[in-house]
């Protein structure tokens, strides 16, 4: 087992920058998970840790040992690939144990070894086999063991779950936070998947254009993101973005006008805002409530476009008044509430400690809490 | 109407086919047909296609005079030299350009390609003074060496390495293989077929090489088949039907050769053009 860290660490590509600072410690037998969309520089900052990639600027340590130009096979670390690169001409007894051979490996040990790693994955009866003659689960379950037989102090993931089917890779999951607890290997993982990183992460790095913005537990990242980009990001449907502008404060409670005219209030402390400054406001789908047009003070009018009944909860899609065409909020409702028809006005509301403020620059307000009235902000 | 169509146009093609196959055949057949054949019989003013007088004559005299066993081990040890040297040669060239990053890796790739507008008989006096210099000439080493450099063969190579997805590589990178065990370990296994395909048409160009040993040997000890040839007709003066006989011998190890690996080869140049086998 062993701590990774990176500092400073770039990567450029000609004139093509990569990766653009990436400041990251990972302890000893944590569980982090890499996030973000295509092209953020996930896959590569994994690569640069496996030793595949080389860096063009700053430090890696694992197991407080400078990495930077160690040969992969000698930084004590495991990669599983994505699309499981099992060798098709060797058996999957050879294909888990190659790398021990290529290391001299008394033939005996290798047997000992992989027979572990198959009774641990319960492959024991696929070992003849060749990888053309397996499920793609099975595939999956040897690409681990390859991984598992060398003993590494730091496993590497490159979203290996992608190529299951829905059911497979749900159960996997659940496997591969088995395995974590019974290795207690430090393990990376990177997907693009946000259940994946929500489920087995006990840190998750959020990466975007290249740059970190932000790492923190689960939890963290999804009740305190630190910008629009992390809010938006995690949670599915995404959450519910409204331009508006700041138009009052009171303590550390918030009005912001929307580009409708209806004025909400919001539990943020914007003290280093100024009136009539644009901001985002955001809401999750799940804290917005559906009312009857008219009943609420402080809601959002808006018209149902398209209601979607998923078993467990129904989807309420809406155009909220003033919104640019095509423009549509999320609302998860309960199940057991019968939703409004397409077509039907409604009044969206919210409970004011549940929403997100972010300025101009995406950065998220600091949490406040309501007050009974709000009070209009000082003119710039 | 349509169908009738289409009979007629499977008609029209079958009998292209079997004429261009005729055709293509009818130089080996006439080769049997004269080697079978009495000595008289081959300058006989009467036309036949088939003989007179069915006799193995031609074979015996000829496997009997001349050199002909030596120049069949010669021919054999210096095609099978070539094919194992340039399948080395050609598959590390390839690996090299297809899979590793280095500085001038273009610009070799370039050269190497360029090789492909240089007509070997362009060279033939370079080569020649070189291998004088060296010693070479009349030897196993002068026959092999100019012939063990194949563009077209590291140019298939490297092409069909593109196509292996590099996770294979980094996997046995990451399992501690250095590049030469991942070329052995894992790219040589994957490309089984082209191997062979590339492997049997080096063998055979090299087998019915008339020019460069033309060349660089002089000693008759020292001739491969296609330069025996000629001596066998210089020694029996125009005997047609020990000629052919000779150039029928000559031929057989190729064609088994081809025959027994006919599969491979084909399916090695499907794999090669991307299709499946």
């Amino acid at each position: 087992m062993a701590s990774v860290s990176l500092r400073g660490i770039r990567k450029q590509y000609d004139n093509n920058s990569v990766l653009k600072g990436i400041d990251l410690d990972i302890a000893d037998g944590e569980f982090v998970v890499f996030v973000g969309p295509s092209g953020c520089g996930k896959s590569t900052l994994l690569r640069i840790i496996a030793g595949l990639e080389d860096i063009s600027d700053g430090t890696l340590e694992i197991g407080g040992r400078v990495s930077n130009t160690i040969e992969p096979a000698r930084r004590g670390i495991a990669m599983v690939f994505q699309s499981y690169a099992l060798y098709p001409h060797m058996s999957v007894f050879d294909n888990m144990g190659f790398a021990l051979k290529l290391a001299k490996v008394p033939k005996a040990e290798i047997a000992e070894r992989v027979g572990r790693a198959a009774e641990i994955l319960q492959i024991g009866h696929l070992l003849e086999r060749k990888p053309k003659a397996l499920s793609g689960g099975q595939r999956q379950r040897v690409a681990i063991g390859r991984a598992i037989v060398r003993k590494p102090e730091v496993f590497l993931f490159d979203e290996p779950l992608s190529n299951l089917d829905a059911a497979l890779r749900g159960q996997t999951r659940v496997e591969l936070a088995r395995l974590h607890r019974e290795l207690k290997s430090t393990m990376i993982y990177v997907t693009h998947d946000q259940v994946e990183a929500m489920t087995l992460g006990q840190k998750i790095v959020v990466l975007n254009g290249g740059r970190i913005e932000q790492v923190g537990t689960p939890f963290d990242l999804y009740e305190r993101p630190a910008n629009k980009f992390v809010a938006g990001f995690l949670g599915s449907p995404r959450m519910n973005f409204f331009e508006a502008t700041l138009a009052g404060q009171l303590g550390r409670s918030t009005t912001v006008l929307l580009a409708g005219g209806a004025r909400v209030q919001v539990a943020a402390d914007v003290a280093r805002a100024q009136a009539g400054a644009r901001v985002t406001l955001g809401i999750r789908p799940e804290h917005l409530q559906i009312g009857r047009a008219g009943g609420h003070d402080g809601g959002i009018g808006a018209t149902v476009a398209l209601v979607e009944y998923l078993g467990d909860v129904t989807l309420v899609y809406a155009n909220v008044d003033g919104a640019e065409a095509g423009e549509m909020v999320a609302v998860k409702c309960d199940a057991d509430t019968a939703p409004p028809r397409p077509g039907s006005r409604v009044e969206l509301v919210f409970p004011a400690t549940r929403a997100f403020l972010f300025d101009e620059e995406g950065q998220v307000f600091a949490p406040g809490w309501v007050e009974s009235t709000a009070a209009p902000l000082s003119q710039a | 109407m349509r169908n009738q169509s289409q009979l007629w146009w499977s008609i029209a093609a079958v009998a292209c086919a079997v004429l261009l196959a005729a055709l293509w055949a009818f130089p080996l057949l006439w080769a049997v047909s004269t080697a079978l054949r009495p000595e008289h019989e081959t300058v006989s003013a009467t036309f036949h296609w088939l003989p007179q007088v069915w006799t193995l004559d031609a074979f015996r005299k000829t496997l009997s005079a001349g050199n002909l066993p030596r120049w069949l081990f010669n021919s054999a040890l210096v095609s099978l030299l070539v094919t194992v040297v340039t399948m080395a040669i050609s598959l590390g060239a390839a690996y090299a350009f297809s899979q590793l990053r280095f500085r001038g890796r273009g610009i070799l790739f370039a050269l190497a390609m360029l090789a492909f507008l240089l007509p070997f008989e362009a060279l033939l006096v370079p080569l020649f003074r070189t291998m004088h210099q060296l010693g070479m000439i009349n030897s196993y080493a002068g026959l092999v060496l100019p012939q063990v450099v194949s563009p077209v063969v590291i140019y298939v190579f490297k092409q069909f390495f593109d196509q292996i997805p590099a996770d294979f590589r980094e996997a046995a990178v990451m399992d501690g293989a250095n590049p030469l065990r991942v070329l052995w370990s894992v790219y040589l296994p994957l490309s089984g077929n082209i191997v062979w395909a590339m492997a049997i048409v080096t063998f055979i160009g090299a087998w019915n090489n008339f020019l460069w040993p033309f060349i660089i040997v002089t000693s008759n000890d020292m001739m491969t088949i296609p330069l025996g040839l000629t001596q066998t007709y210089d020694a029996f003066g125009v005997r047609y039907a020990q000629l052919m006989a000779a150039a029928l011998i000559g031929a057989l190890p190729v064609g088994l050769a081809y025959v027994v690996f006919q599969r491979r080869v084909t399916q090695g140049f499907l794999a090669a053009s991307g299709l499946k086998a």
